[in-house]
């Protein structure tokens, strides 16, 4: 017990004191703020480009009329969608296009458009027949084939002028015309707990955030146990190790050292979560939904350390079965593969936590420390599900570690050869210390 | 008492036999040489002494007992593969290893500090391991070996990689510990070190004893049967088969094995004769021409 909890102090302070540590420590968060805070900032933001310069030809004035105007109001009424304070904002801003209008509609037009477009005059045309009206075809032309003009916005804004056209020759109001094609608002709400909440995207992100973070601490701090024992290996430091403590206080040392430093990075980044990035997080409407509930943050905490024990254990052994790290490379990638396929498995679950395949993959060891977790974040399961999950994971954990006990006390006194798969299966057949 | 005792101790790895019925005792307060050629079967030896490895058959007993863990915080042991954590610093590390024995915090230090200045490292106690050379490594590695104050110190090749000033040091060191009763067993292929502080030797090969006992009445098994020669000029006298059964030469001197019943005497009139003789020397065997004897006919 003694040596034990020495091994666990020196491996935790050995790993906390180092300047790795505080740099990742410090400089994860900031990284992951940035990829959630830049693409806002930068959606929000005006693009510092010239504004595009288009002619629109046709030998209807009033039609060309109608779609000029339609164009520039694109960009407001899709603002309107997200947020009506846009708006207002909207009036000072420069308009997204400049568009001439030309009703010249003969070759020798077509001719010299395209060489202003060669000579970089203009950015574009859209070319309005009068045949082309008559059977509702357009021709877009442009320099470029990655456009500024969105495809989907131009067919829209030619649609509804088209329509606005035909209704004011049906003797509709203009009044009556801009009534008939007010959009329509739309809210999503989710249904958690028989309560409802407006959802819009951000608390899926959320989870899978979450699950992500999971998957990568207890990859990384299980590949981090492979390191060490490797290096005990290398430099003979087992051998002295070995004269004062047994292989099992080493190993479980090494594992709950390691984990701590876990834990404390976790902590810490929590704490700097709840402080900073929420609160700035809040200044975003759309993402206003996103909460995380003590349940959830709990649920985090011991499905990172079981998750991190399972699979730490089973990078103990193979640590101690290979001789280089590139060895301990190679063989680790089998360890990787559920942790792998528990992630692909991560969308379905949250958009169907209830689904049979989702209650029995989170219930599978292996998986569970992924899955369970996220279905417990998008809609806690029935106890004894969790409860059921738990105990197979806990299970796995101890027969895990009476066997990697056994691979470790033969492998970290082996040197040279990897063994095979026989030998292996004798190793744990060597019952006593 | 003896402080360690083997009796028919076996270890296999798979089909490699590396300890084979082996037998020894090595009487307290002695230091007692386990020597042997590479691969001979001494670092498996030594493991199993220490609880490293569990022998296949046989029995140990140490400090008069039966091995058990226990014994561990009794045994100070200097493995053959120095091994260091090298991002911690000197004294930390040899607090660490120390507490490991069952020594608290405080007393680690203090007699940590003592060995370092015992061994000119007072400098470099707040240096990390990485920073010193292999010499100062050893010399931290065999101070976490004492600092329990162990009785038995198991030393696997202590010698190697120190200079001859460091290697000086050390051997006062160990003669020191032996004044104080420790029990000390150096495993070795340096013959020259072995013969000059052992008491007593065990020379294994293969995993089985050839010899074992009080070196000096090893060497007397052998007689006065040994001559060393220093000369210059002819060498013939070497070829005479009635005198010489076999010689080694050592570049500066030779040593020669008298043939049975060959009289000392006519070969120093032979070599006389031809060669300019700068010493002639009857003596024992020296334990390095002991070794490649015994080792030669145990591989034939």
């Amino acid at each position: 017990m003694r040596n034990t909890w020495l091994i666990v102090k020196r491996e935790y302070l050995a790993r906390v004191r180092t300047r790795s540590f505080v740099v990742l420590t410090l400089l994860l968060p900031g990284i992951a703020a940035a990829a959630f805070i830049v693409p806002l900032k930068i959606a929000t933001m005006k693009s510092g480009r010239r504004t595009p310069h288009l002619v629109v030809v046709t030998s209807v004035p009033q039609l060309g009329e109608l779609v000029r105007s339609q164009l520039l109001a694109q960009d407001q009424s899709n603002a309107d969608d997200d947020d009506d304070t846009a708006a207002e904002t909207k009036e000072n801003a420069a308009p997204k296009y400049v568009i001439d209008l030309d009703t010249d509609s003969t070759d020798a037009e077509r001719n010299s458009l395209r060489r202003k477009i060669a000579s970089g005059a203009i950015d574009g045309y859209i070319w309005l027949s009068a045949d082309g009206i008559a059977q509702r075809k357009a021709v877009y032309s442009s320099g470029n084939a990655t456009d500024f003009l969105d495809k989907s916005d131009l067919s829209r804004a030619l649609v509804r002028a088209f329509a606005e056209q035909q209704l004011t020759t049906r003797g509709v109001s203009p009044g009556q015309t801009a009534e008939l094609f007010k959009p329509v608002k739309l809210d999503i709400v989710r249904v958690q707990n028989g309560l409802e909440s407006k959802s819009s995207g951000g608390m899926f992100l959320l989870i899978f955030g979450m699950v992500m973070l999971l998957y990568m601490a207890v990859l990384f701090y299980g590949i981090s146990v492979m390191r060490s024992v490797l290096e005990e290996k290398n430099t003979r430091i087992m051998e002295v190790l070995l004269s004062s403590t047994t292989p099992t206080e080493l190993m479980t040392g090494k594992l709950l050292g390691v984990g701590a430093v876990g834990l404390t990075q976790m902590a810490i980044w929590m704490a700097m979560a709840g402080t900073l990035a929420l609160p700035s997080l809040a200044a975003y409407p759309s993402l206003s939904d996103i909460h995380l509930s003590p349940l959830t943050l709990g649920a985090f905490v011991i499905f990172f350390l079981l998750g991190y024990l399972l699979y730490s254990t089973i990078y103990a052994g193979v640590g101690a079965m290979s001789t280089t790290e590139q060895e301990g490379q190679q063989l680790q990638i089998v360890v990787v593969l559920p942790l792998v396929a528990a992630v692909f498995m991560l969308g379905p679950i949250i958009r169907a936590p209830d689904s049979p395949i989702a209650i029995w993959t989170s219930m599978f060891p292996f998986f569970s420390p992924l899955l369970m977790y996220a279905r417990i974040a998008v809609q806690p399961p029935p106890l004894w599900q969790i409860g059921l999950s738990l105990a197979l994971l806990l299970g796995t954990i101890a027969i895990l570690i009476a066997l990697c006990a056994r691979i470790y006390r033969v492998g970290v006194l082996m040197y040279g050869k990897r063994p095979n798969l026989p030998e292996i299966v004798k190793w744990l057949k060597y019952a006593k210390t | 008492m003896n402080a360690v005792e083997l009796n028919h101790v076996c270890k296999k790895y798979d089909d490699f036999v590396a300890v084979s019925n082996l037998s020894l005792a090595i009487p307290a307060g002695k230091v007692y040489g386990l020597l042997g050629p590479n691969g001979a079967g001494k670092t498996s030896t030594l493991r199993m002494m220490i609880g490293i490895i569990i022998p296949d058959s046989g029995t140990i007993s140490v400090l008069g007992e039966p091995f058990r863990r226990a014994h561990t915080e009794q045994i100070g042991y200097l493995p053959e593969e120095r091994g260091l954590y090298r991002r911690m610093k000197v004294l930390e590390h040899l607090v660490f290893f120390a507490q490991l024995k069952g020594l608290s915090a405080e007393l680690a230090r203090q007699r940590a500090l003592r060995w370092c200045e015992r061994l000119e490292l007072t400098t470099w106690t707040e240096k990390k391991v990485e920073e010193l050379s292999k010499g100062m490594q050893q010399k931290v590695q065999f101070i976490a070996a004492l600092l329990h104050d162990p009785a038995l110190i198991i030393l696997d090749e202590p010698f190697s990689g120190l200079d001859p000033s460091n290697a000086n040091v050390l051997k006062d060191v160990l003669l020191e510990l032996k004044k104080d009763g420790k029990t000390l067993l150096l495993s070795t292929h340096r013959m020259d070190q072995a013969e000059r502080m052992c008491d007593s030797i065990c020379l294994i090969n293969h995993g089985r004893a050839l010899l074992d006992g009080d070196l000096r009445q090893i060497k007397g098994q052998f007689g006065m049967r040994h001559v060393q020669i220093k000369y210059e000029g002819d060498a013939r006298f070497l070829q005479e088969k009635r005198l010489v059964e076999s010689f080694n030469d050592y570049g500066n001197y030779v040593e020669v094995r008298l043939a049975p019943d060959a009289d000392p005497q006519q070969l120093l009139h032979l070599a006389a004769s031809g060669a300019r003789l700068g010493r002639f020397e009857l003596m024992e065997p020296s334990l390095e021409e002991i070794f490649l004897d015994a080792v030669g006919k145990s591989n034939a």
